[in-house]
């Protein structure tokens, strides 16, 4: 998985291209250790051709350690696919999803 | 123009009690599903995407709507937090938002139209902002007029209605009934006023239909049966004979007992709803009413005897260290036994277990653990067919812990969980996640697997 990275106002946007999964879950995992804890993140997920269980925990452990960091995850841009899976599991409720990148930067 | 419905799931959780299994959004109303009024009204003011935002679960109107194309518009779906103000949803669908005109409807509401007005003129013209408000929801505009004339018409060309109660629901399909059915696309063959009957409805010469009548498809009316004005039936329903319905609605997939009268009530599987008051009464006779939904257990056969295969193996495996291991532990004090009711995997069922739970003293413990002793009196309710050999964290029957909606969402209690087997921890909403990935992306060869993960994370 290729992970790009670069800066919109205070966010730090990661752009992630291929599949998400339990092999490439703590590639995602490492890169976000670091970053500074306090970092909020905007992870644009447009181009990500698959994502499952694993893939969606790495997502949620993010989520929860910004969380107690008071800093911010955010997601943005998701495709059909992505979206599916989080529809099925709900985990929607965990996240701010945006469809545009910039908007979700700003707010 | 474009159209963005937002609606906030404490809007209709009062309706998920009252008729369990139907999104509110798929509620019919006159035989149409609630969601396709909004699709409607969205195509009469001229919009071309729909974009249906939520903080609750939108498959299942994604699984009817799926992308529009069935009303030549684009439909999508996007997804809230329950905190969020209407202007963060704007903010979270921006690129959906941005270079046309958006009409947003927001509120579970119902918009009364009339098909024949230009709505597509009047919201060209119209200035951006809040255009009708109920209190529970509103219609706003944003964007620039397109058509720069001055729109003044006399009276209103249309109205909201929040749906916040079972009265108001049954007023509201009454009215429409009565009064309107001119006004909406309705389904059903109309071959003359004031009456819609679907396909496959059988009616029997001794039977009686009064209009304003409603009938849905494959419907069955049995000799004698009268169905009075003032009445709507719906899809997949049998009214047996010699039985009257008046001013009622009879939901999807009921069945109506013979010599019953059923007046100003909505008749839903079992429940008999009186709107006024909002009383339900359950029928435990199924020759009265009842539900004629089809029975999931066919399809999860081949899972239940392969997981009952494994559950015999995992037996073999493990009775010999089990039968040496475990009265010493008893005797030791490191095999503490906690029976509970637990959730089933059927709305309202419950089931007994004791859960075993394998002290921390010494070397004989660990052992025990590392070979999951503690599940072992557990293999037993796979063979019976309580439980799952993995499946969801068993939920113990408890107002303070999670609680597990009617609709269960694939909840199904095992003696291994999906989170051990990922790692995921085991509360509350994470193990919701897992349990729903798998709810759906589950088979019995992948559980295998997933059970042998689980089994090697319990050791580690």
């Amino acid at each position: 998985m290729n992970i790009s990275e670069k800066n919109i106002n205070s966010y730090t946007i990661l752009s992630l291209q291929g599949i998400l999964n339990a092999s490439s879950a703590p590639q995602l995992k490492t890169y976000i250790a670091g970053l500074p804890d306090a970092q909020s993140i905007v992870v644009d997920l447009e181009n990500v051709e698959f994502l499952d269980s694993s893939g969606l925990g790495a997502l949620v452990g993010i989520a929860r350690r910004k969380k107690t960091s008071n800093a911010v995850i955010k997601l943005a841009r998701m495709n059909e696919r992505v979206k599916k899976v989080f529809e099925i599991t709900q985990a929607y409720t965990l996240f701010d999803i945006y469809d545009d990148v910039s908007a979700a930067a700003e707010a | 123009m474009k159209t963005l419905i937002v609606i906030k799931k404490q809007e209709y959780e009062w309706l998920l009690d009252l008729f369990p299994g139907v999104h509110p959004l798929l509620l019919p109303i006159c035989n149409k599903p609630f969601i396709e009024f909004f699709v409607d009204f969205s195509i009469f003011t001229g919009s071309n995407a729909i974009r249906i935002v939520s903080d609750g679960p939108l498959r299942d109107v994604e699984r009817y709507c799926e992308n529009g194309s069935r009303w030549g518009v684009e439909i999508s779906y996007g997804s809230m937090l329950p905190a969020d103000e209407l202007h963060s949803v704007i903010d979270k669908n921006r690129r959906f938002c941005q270079e046309e005109r958006v009409v947003i409807i927001s509120g579970f509401l119902f918009i009364h139209y009339d098909k024949k007005s230009d709505y597509a003129s009047l919201f060209a013209s119209l200035p951006s902002g809040e255009l009708f408000s109920c209190g529970r929801g509103s219609i706003s505009l944003t964007g620039t007029p397109v058509v720069e004339t001055n729109t003044t018409t006399g009276a209103s060309p249309f109205s909201l209605t929040a749906l916040d109660s079972v009265g108001k629901y049954y007023r509201l399909s009454m009215d429409i009934l009565k009064n309107g059915l001119t006004r909406y696309v309705l389904p059903g063959y109309s071959s003359e006023s004031d009456c819609y009957i679907g396909r496959n409805v059988v009616i029997p010469k001794s039977a009686e239909i009064k209009k304003p009548v409603i009938i849905g498809n494959n419907v069955q009316i049995l000799s004698n049966s009268v169905i009075d004005k003032n009445s709507v039936i719906g899809s997949n329903v049998i009214i047996d004979r010699e039985s009257v319905i008046s001013g009622s609605i009879v939901m999807d997939n009921t069945y109506i007992g013979e010599h019953l009268e059923v007046k100003d009530k909505i008749a839903a599987g079992n429940l008999l709803i009186d709107p006024e008051s909002g009383t339900t009464i359950v029928m435990e006779d199924p020759h009265l009413l009842t539900s004629m939904a089809q029975s999931k257990v066919a399809g999860t056969l081949l899972r239940r005897v392969v997981h009952a295969l494994a559950a015999t193996l995992l037996i073999i495996l493990q009775f010999l260290p089990w039968f040496l291991l475990r009265p010493i532990l008893g005797i030791q004090g490191n095999w503490k036994r906690d029976k509970g009711q637990y959730h089933t995997g059927l709305p309202g069922k419950a089931f007994t277990m004791t859960k075993t739970t394998i002290g921390n003293n010494g070397p004989l413990c660990a052992i025990a653990k590392a070979l999951s002793l503690d599940r072992f009196p557990l293999l037993f309710r796979v063979l019976s067919g309580k439980l799952l050999l993995i499946g969801s964290q068993p939920v113990l029957i408890n107002p303070a812990t999670r609680v597990i909606p009617n609709s269960m969402s694939g909840y199904r209690p095992g003696v291994f969980s999906y989170a051990e087997a990922e790692d995921w921890p085991e509360i509350g909403i994470d193990t919701e996640i897992v349990e729903h990935y798998y709810a759906v992306h589950g088979n019995p060869l992948k559980d295998i697997a997933m059970t042998q993960k689980a089994l090697f994370n319990r050791t580690h």
